[in-house]
């Protein structure tokens, strides 16, 4: 079992009243799947992406993510527990626009106190399985965005995580280039890497090998 | 649609309360600062100008100093003013002014003390622009034992009454009749040359108060001579040629100029009128004020341009619905004219609360509207003007935001607007940290000085300026001081008393410098100028003064002595090495033998701004100063009071007429730095105001960093960045820029202290850790402001950054 979600809610205060983001969601991910969360604006799907990544905080429920106790840790053992499994995918890809392709793919490294010569190693690596060695001086303005996604996606895997999430990874994109990254995304998975993804697109909802449906915070 | 800016402008200060606080404050502190230096610096600037004052010149005497000629006296001999005049005919006019101290006036029943003011010449009137209140001008300063008085010493001394035509007694060396015959204006606080009366100059010949010129001569040069040349007289010229006229009985002497509008600033001659200001703590202080003012509109731009990435939302939808480029650029235009204004509004106000404070402070009587309301334009001009450039800037910014991108809150602003704003704080860095070396060393200055051992003891000594009163003089006094000074000894808390014509810290005036003597060898020297004062034999004992060899002078049995101690400066100019050597030989000045009886160690007559002169000290019963060496074990400070008191009674008891003055030697030497403090405090307190908008500034670019990186810091962080992490790359930058302006620092504020230390004679030194300090403090400042915000940015959840977009 990688993960575990048991109960979970999570709301904001609006007007004295509690608007709830997620509500009493349950769930759990064995390594190696392949899920797609699918569901309309507004619905949750990124809270919930983000909630599994460790980056936004719940308030009721338990969450286990490889037999720890995430909602027990503190901050910082949250952040080392996600440093070290998770790799994001953005929408916008949010690369570093001041810093290269090559930069960009070596700064998640540079968090994690790994000597200069296997970072190097670990890059190289990268850009060869992308194919994008040609273009590791380059700017991410200067890519397309299918490109630049290709960037992100890399970057996202460069530190070997177990599991990605992708928040409408293909959002930004053309119809090609996002099945080019829907492609790679299956392959990975092939590879073993557990991949959560959100997506308003029944086609790219069809890579995962499994649908979760959300409306108003709950699982349908 | 003005009328809208304005609400769009007011409403968005209101809301954005800690901005519109800080950046009003800082451009207010700013402006502030900024008006009340100018105001000194102006009235400094205003000294001795009135209509016709560039064609008015001082003539000053240039002595030889080892072969060359150096400003030698700011006052001139009797006869230097009609025999430059007979010689040169640009000189159209001259006055001669001897200055006269302590004199008493009486009228009736009215009895005023410690007037001071000069004999004038009737030109008077033709050089300085005075003008007569009462009196006929063509008359005035004519006849002798005639005198004109100020508005407010002819008030005090007659009230409502007329003056003119009334007689009044002047009561100096003896009492004299004077007929009052004219009302001078008050003289304005800024001249060098400051009188409550005038006498004519020809009382001189025949006075009895005043014995030392009875007839034009160039035996001694006691008097100021100011002269009004043509208009197109070239100076340079003349200058030359007074430079090179030769007075034949003045060998080692030469006559010079100056003009009368820079002896303030400028001069600092021996025997000057009074304690003059210097032209280079105006320089140093008018440096401040323009880096202070353009720190705080660097702190605007800076703030502003921070803040207006925030607008750029409201920019793109008023672009959308249809303004044009020159509308934005006029609303955020208006919107800086008001928060410039306000700021100077609350300038104005903190000028009008601190100026009081500063005037006493700096020891000058200013008002924010004394001096010429002209002057205060151009300052007014220059506020707006900058005003109007620091606005520019932002709204230039603003309005190039292309709607969509703005509305979509995509903008991010061109990196060539970012290196100008690491510019701006890297020169707001180079100001703070040149501002904090000069006020280390400064304070570091003012500390040796007072810490350098001056070759005397000057603490618990009084010294009891016997001004006798003009009735009380009379053959006796003598026989009375000496009486007083005995009397006083036996009080149980004296160790010691002493007659003593001046001591260390005395004024100049006290002091006489005279040239000619012939040396033990034979040599006569007559170009050497050197001093000597006059003291009971006690006097060495008294002030601790140490002995190289020999010992005080001993009285003779007629009372008198011709023996003279000497300082080793003076020795060594005779050419004797061995201080013993000296001991017993004979020198001659006066035309009369003196012998050498001891030799003392150079001590500081003049503190430490000045080196050492040679200086000859003499016995004399003839003084009227009493120097009291209180007892340290038998008395405290709370006892010093009752002490003075119980002096007081005695002197009371000997001169009931005539006021008692005292003071405290080590507070009369230590006086001698207060403007050097008052400079030093103004420097901190500047340097403070600097480094406060400084903070102030680094503070707006960080949160604008901040924002700007917002996403990038997001990033990082779901990468893994940890807060620490985070706040080493935003502050990794600060650390450089503080860095960068160190190294640029260092060597402006070395040569810039450096010039400012050339104005003492002792020096302290620049040492390193001066620069180290400086620039620790610098950074330790930066890192505090940057943290503040770059710790926010750093704790801040990553998602609410990356989900903007």
């Amino acid at each position: 079992m990688l993960l575990q979600l048991n109960n979970i809610f999570k709301w904001v205060q609006q007007g004295g009243q509690r608007v709830f983001l997620l509500k009493d969601i349950n769930l759990e991910v064995e390594e190696g799947e392949f899920i797609s969360i699918m569901g309309p604006s507004g619905s949750g799907k990124s809270t919930l992406l983000n909630v599994m990544g460790m980056l936004d905080t719940f308030d009721e429920g338990e969450y286990n993510f490889l037999d720890e106790s995430v909602h027990q840790l503190r901050e910082k053992h949250r952040a080392n527990l996600y440093k070290q499994y998770i790799g994001f995918v953005f929408q916008a890809y949010h690369l570093i626009d001041e810093l290269t392709v090559y930069e960009n793919l070596e700064m998640p490294l540079l968090y994690k106190k790994i000597s200069g010569s296997e970072r190097k190693a670990m890059v190289a690596d990268m850009l060869d399985r992308f194919n994008i060695v040609g273009k590791k001086d380059l700017f991410p303005a200067q890519l397309s965005g299918g490109q630049q996604q290709l960037v992100g996606v890399a970057r996202a895997l460069i530190s070997k995580p177990k599991l990605i999430l992708a928040d409408e990874p293909t959002g930004n994109l053309n119809s090609k280039q996002g099945e080019d990254i829907m492609k790679l995304f299956k392959q990975l998975n092939s590879e073993g890497v557990t991949i959560i993804q959100v997506t308003h697109s029944e086609k790219n909802a069809q890579y995962g090998k499994r649908t979760i449906n959300l409306l108003d915070g709950r699982m349908v | 649609m003005y009328k809208l800016f304005l609400k769009i402008a007011t409403r968005y200060l209101l809301k954005n309360k800690l901005y519109s606080f800080i950046n009003i404050f800082g451009l207010a502190v700013g402006i502030a600062s900024f008006v009340l230096i100018m105001r000194y610096v102006n009235y400094e600037n205003s000294y001795d100008t009135f209509e016709g004052s560039e064609n008015v010149q001082r003539v000053y005497m240039d002595y030889t100093e080892e072969g060359v000629f150096v400003p030698g006296d700011a006052q001139t001999y009797n006869l230097s003013g009609p025999t430059l005049k007979e010689t040169f005919p640009e000189i159209k006019e001259f006055v001669r002014l001897s200055h006269i101290t302590d004199v008493t006036f009486r009228y009736n029943n009215s009895l005023i003390n410690n007037e001071k003011g000069a004999l004038a010449d009737p030109s008077y009137f033709d050089v300085f622009k005075y003008p007569l209140l009462k009196g006929d001008l063509s008359t005035a300063l004519k006849e002798p034992y005639t005198i004109l008085l100020t508005e407010s010493l002819a008030t005090k001394l007659f009230g409502d009454e007329n003056p003119i035509g009334k007689t009044i007694e002047v009561m100096l060396r003896g009492k004299t009749l004077f007929e009052v015959t004219g009302v001078l204006k008050n003289l304005p606080e800024n001249t060098h040359m400051k009188n409550d009366f005038l006498i004519s100059f020809n009382t001189l010949m025949t006075w009895e108060g005043y014995p030392d010129n009875p007839e034009p001569n160039w035996n001694g040069n006691n008097l100021f001579t100011y002269i009004k040349l043509d208009e197109n007289t070239k100076v340079d010229v003349l200058k030359k040629k007074i430079m090179d006229f030769k007075v034949e009985s003045l060998p080692y002497e030469r006559h010079n100029l100056e003009p009368l509008e820079d002896i303030h600033l400028y001069s600092d001659k021996p025997y000057e009128a009074e304690a003059n200001g210097s032209a280079s703590r105006v320089t140093f202080l008018l440096s401040i004020a323009f880096i202070i003012i353009i720190l705080s509109w660097l702190n605007y731009v800076n703030l502003s341009t921070a803040k207006s990435l925030e607008r750029a939302k409201e920019i793109g939808i008023r672009k959308v619905a249809g303004a044009q480029k020159p509308q934005i650029v006029v609303q955020s235009l208006l919107e800086s004219v008001l928060l410039n204004l306000m700021a100077i509004a609350i300038a104005m106000l903190i000028v009008l609360l601190v100026l009081p404070i500063f005037s006493t402070f700096i020891g000058k009587e200013m008002t924010l509207t004394s001096g010429h309301i002209e002057d205060f334009l151009p300052l007014l001009g220059f506020l707006l003007l900058g005003t109007l450039i620091s606005g520019l800037y932002p709204a230039l910014v603003l309005s190039t935001y292309a709607p969509a991108k703005a509305l979509k809150g995509t903008i991010k602003t061109a990196s060539s607007g970012l290196t100008i704003r690491k510019g701006l704080i890297i020169g707001q860095f180079l100001a703070t940290i040149i501002l904090l070396i000069g006020t280390i060393v400064v304070t570091k200055q003012i500390n040796f000085l007072q810490d350098q051992p001056i070759g005397a003891n000057l603490n618990q000594v009084i010294a009891i300026n016997g001004r006798i009163m003009g009735n009380e003089v009379d053959s006796l006094v003598r026989d009375d001081i000496e009486t007083l000074k005995n009397e006083l000894r036996n009080l149980p808390f004296v160790q010691t008393t002493v007659l003593a014509q001046t001591y260390p810290g005395g004024e100049y005036d006290n002091l006489s410098s005279s040239v000619g003597i012939t040396y033990p060898n034979g040599e006569q020297d007559d170009t050497r100028i050197w001093y000597n004062y006059v003291v009971g034999p006690e006097y060495f004992t008294l002030m601790d003064m140490e002995f190289s060899a020999g010992g005080p002078f001993l009285e003779n049995a007629r009372g008198n002595s011709n023996q003279i101690v000497m300082n080793e400066r003076f020795v060594k100019h005779m050419g004797i090495l061995k201080m013993e050597d000296a001991i017993n030989k004979t020198v001659k000045f006066f035309d009369e033998d003196w012998i050498i009886s001891g030799v003392i160690k150079d001590y500081h007559h003049f503190g430490l701004k000045t080196g050492i002169e040679p200086m000859l000290i003499r016995y004399n019963r003839n003084v009227s100063n009493i120097l009291i060496k209180v007892n340290q074990k038998t008395i405290s400070t709370a006892g010093m009071t009752a002490a003075i008191t119980q002096i007081e009674n005695k002197w009371k008891a000997f001169f009931p007429k005539s006021t008692f003055n005292y003071t405290f030697l080590d507070q009369n030497f230590e006086a001698q730095y207060n403007e050097d403090k008052a400079f030093g405090s103004a420097f901190r307190i500047f340097t403070f105001l600097a480094v406060l908008i400084a903070s102030m500034g680094l503070f707006g670019l960080t949160s604008y960093t901040c924002i700007q990186r917002r996403k990038e810091i997001g990033i990082r962080k779901v990468n893994g960045a940890s807060i620490g992490q985070i706040l080493r790359l935003l502050n990794k930058d600060f650390v450089k820029w503080v860095g960068l302006a160190f190294i640029i620092a260092v060597p402006i504020s070395w040569y810039a202290m450096s010039k400012w230390l050339e104005g003492f004679a002792y020096k302290t030194t620049m040492s390193w850790w001066i620069f180290a300090f400086a620039g620790a403090i610098a950074l330790v400042i930066a890192m505090l402001t940057v943290s503040w915000q770059s710790f926010r940015a750093a704790v801040a959840n990553p998602i609410e950054a990356l989900k903007e977009e």
